[in-house]
């Protein structure tokens, strides 16, 4: 009996393949990000390297699911472990910061050869905080409002012009609050650069000052008397959804989920996006490698192929409607008008440069987010 | 080995699985939810009363709208069950009734979601069937998704104890009130329910703290504000790792439960002696 379970060990050892590794990616946002890795881009990587796979674990929608990847990193570095479970993770920029400053992240961009093709600035600044050398982005993505031209034939080109339209239209703006994901957060800072009687530049740029939180109080109570008459949708997705049921007629939604949704037949073909004056915030996803993660080389290898101008073409342009992470005319090069077009269809390269904003910087994001919750929801 | 260290050697495992995993977690919590940026202090309270007072009167009216609701749809159906005289309908009924309990929560969630949605089953059956207009139809996503959420889930795990209860009441008691020409609402009211009301208010009670830990129904039908306690402890954790808040939350809704679990102790207290 002995025997035969120590030939069952021994067999079971010598299996398993030692050369294979399995790379795993965690990426927060929502299930496209995962689709994303499980349909395209893992499958691309196995191809080109025969022997390895790829797992993803998606982390969920939103800064929940960013903050799940710093919390699992902490609990590792706390516990002194060696070897971390991770090798890439895919997370929000706010969250960059804080992890490069407690030392969770492996700078990697140089020693990449599509390094040099980042050349926006918020892969070296995200939110305030120096991160350059440690991020690769994955594509920058921007919000808008999504509106149903049959419902709304005017859309409203400003913060100002759509308030005055919801108060005529009751319950037919929706939005999902800031408890649902990323769209209403972002619809909730545009309206703090619209209506704030501070700086908008400072809370984007910095530095962060306590007096300028005070600034907000006359901006939260329109937003409280807005909200009353809005209706609160479920999610980034809840907001489309609602849309193509006709239940709402405009709504802050993610340009990229906006476009797929269509693409799939989720949403009529005649719905449009508008960028409101004076603009709304839109942010990078990046790629990172955690400084203890168990196959570096490999993970770099990854992340290469992953920002190549080919993939960010066929991958996050094609396929996913991002908006490159990489050098825009390196992307260009790669694809056919007709498909570079599609991307600034409602929302011209123009509009984008004048209105497409980054996220208030850390602190002032967070102090945006108690302060609604304390005056707009309580 | 003597007898009573035996005994102590049996009872250990079960006592240790107690201790590690309920009473050292609350107790973490509990201490938790005083530890702030500088030492103990109450500004977790503070803070978590400053964004939340408006969930922690909803929860609580919510809570217990659905548990007066809960009782009387029990108490209803028991006393179907007891008093019927159709037997088919009885049958029936004791068939039925039965089903929402094997539905988790958040099946339930789902399932309401699409059925109460303003273009949901519901109005697209009421328009359907001329009803209503279109545009009368209004979503029931709100409070009222959650309260019907909660009371379809626990309104039978109540009967079940109801009813049960209501059985085993001397059926002497029944014939006689029929006997003087009471009605059988009057029979339910004065004669079963009274005899079956310390049942009622146990299967209330545990149906109240349930109902005060569900977190996949308002996530699921109104993660909105106002919302449920669950929702924002969950948002404090997730969105911001703000442990501090969240404990605070907890012990909150902790002590609401604490106040009807009073209630339970006190009759079980009684039951004893």
């Amino acid at each position: 009996m002995k025997i035969l379970l120590q030939a069952t060990l021994a067999f079971g050892l010598a299996a398993t393949p030692a050369a294979a590794a399995e790379l795993t990616v965690i990426t927060a946002g929502d299930q496209n990000m995962v689709d994303y890795i499980n349909e395209y881009l893992g499958p691309l990587f196995e191809k080109q390297n025969p022997g390895d796979s790829v797992r993803t674990v998606g982390t969920g929608p939103g800064d929940a699911g960013s903050q799940k990847i710093v919390e699992r990193f902490e609990a590792q570095k706390q516990a002194g472990s060696k070897v971390w479970d991770t090798d890439i993770a895919v997370a929000h920029e706010k969250f960059i910061g804080p992890m490069v400053e407690a030392g969770f992240l492996e700078s990697y961009r140089d020693r990449l050869a599509t390094g040099k093709l980042v050349t926006r600035a918020n892969a070296d600044m995200a939110l305030g905080s120096n991160v350059s050398g440690y991020v690769m982005p994955m594509f920058n993505s921007q919000t808008a409002i999504a509106y149903n031209p049959a419902l709304v034939p005017n859309p409203p080109k400003s913060y100002a012009e759509l308030a005055d339209w919801a108060k005529a239209h009751p319950k037919q703006f929706g939005y999902n609050g800031i408890k649902g994901g990323a769209s209403g957060v972002s619809f909730v800072m545009g309206w703090i650069y619209a209506f704030g009687e501070g700086d908008a530049k400072k809370l984007m740029n910095g530095p962060f000052e306590e007096a300028e939180t005070g600034k907000w109080n006359k901006a939260f109570t329109g937003l409280k008397e807005f909200t009353r008459n809005a209706t609160l949708t479920p999610g980034n997705a809840g907001t489309l959804d609602l849309l193509s049921r006709g239940e709402i007629a405009m709504g802050p939604v993610w340009v990229d989920m906006f476009y797929s949704w269509q693409a799939n037949g989720q949403l009529p073909p005649e719905f449009k996006l508008v960028l409101p004056a004076p603009g709304m915030p839109g942010q990078p996803m990046h790629y990172v490698i955690p400084a203890n993660a168990p196959n570096k080389e490999l993970a770099e290898k990854f992340v290469a192929l992953a920002t190549s101008p080919k993939v960010q073409a066929e991958g996050i342009v094609k396929r996913f409607n991002w908006y490159p992470g990489i050098d825009a005319d390196h992307v260009k090069a790669e694809l056919d008008e007709a498909t570079w077009n599609k991307l600034f269809v409602d929302i011209t390269p123009e509009d984008l440069a004048q209105y497409g904003k980054p996220f208030p910087i850390a602190p002032y994001n967070k102090a945006i987010l108690e302060a609604y919750e304390r005056q707009v929801t309580n | 080995m003597p007898k009573n260290l035996l005994g102590l050697f049996l009872v250990l495992p079960a006592l240790a699985v107690v201790v590690l995993l309920f009473v050292v977690p609350l107790g973490a919590s509990v201490v938790g939810a005083f530890v702030t940026g500088d030492g103990y202090g109450l500004g977790n309270f503070t803070k978590a009363f400053e964004l939340y007072t408006s969930d922690v009167i909803f929860t609580v009216v919510i809570v217990s709208l659905s548990t007066v609701l809960i009782g009387l749809f029990s108490v209803a159906i028991g006393g179907y069950l007891t008093l019927g005289e159709n037997p088919r309908a009885v049958a029936i009924l004791r068939w039925l009734y039965r089903w929402p309990l094997f539905i988790p929560f958040i099946v339930v969630g789902q399932v309401l979601r699409t059925f109460l949605a303003k273009n949901g089953l519901m109005n697209n059956v009421l328009v359907a069937g001329g009803i209503i207009t279109p545009l009368q139809a209004i979503s029931f996503l709100d409070w009222r998704g959650i309260v019907i959420a909660f009371v379809w889930k626990q309104t039978p795990f109540v009967t079940l104890l109801v009813a049960g209860a209501m059985a085993s009441v001397d059926r002497g008691t029944i014939e006689a009130a029929r006997n003087l020409g009471a009605s059988r609402l009057r029979i339910l009211i004065e004669i079963l329910v009274p005899q079956v009301a310390a049942t009622l208010t146990v299967g209330l009670v545990l149906s109240f703290v349930t109902m005060m830990s569900v977190l996949s129904v308002p996530l699921m039908i109104n993660a909105q504000s106002p919302t449920m306690l669950t929702a924002d402890i969950a948002f404090r954790i997730n969105a911001y790792g703000d442990y501090g808040v969240a404990n605070a939350l907890g012990l909150i809704s902790l002590g609401v439960t604490a106040c009807v679990a009073w209630f339970y102790l006190r009759h079980s207290m009684k039951e004893k002696t």
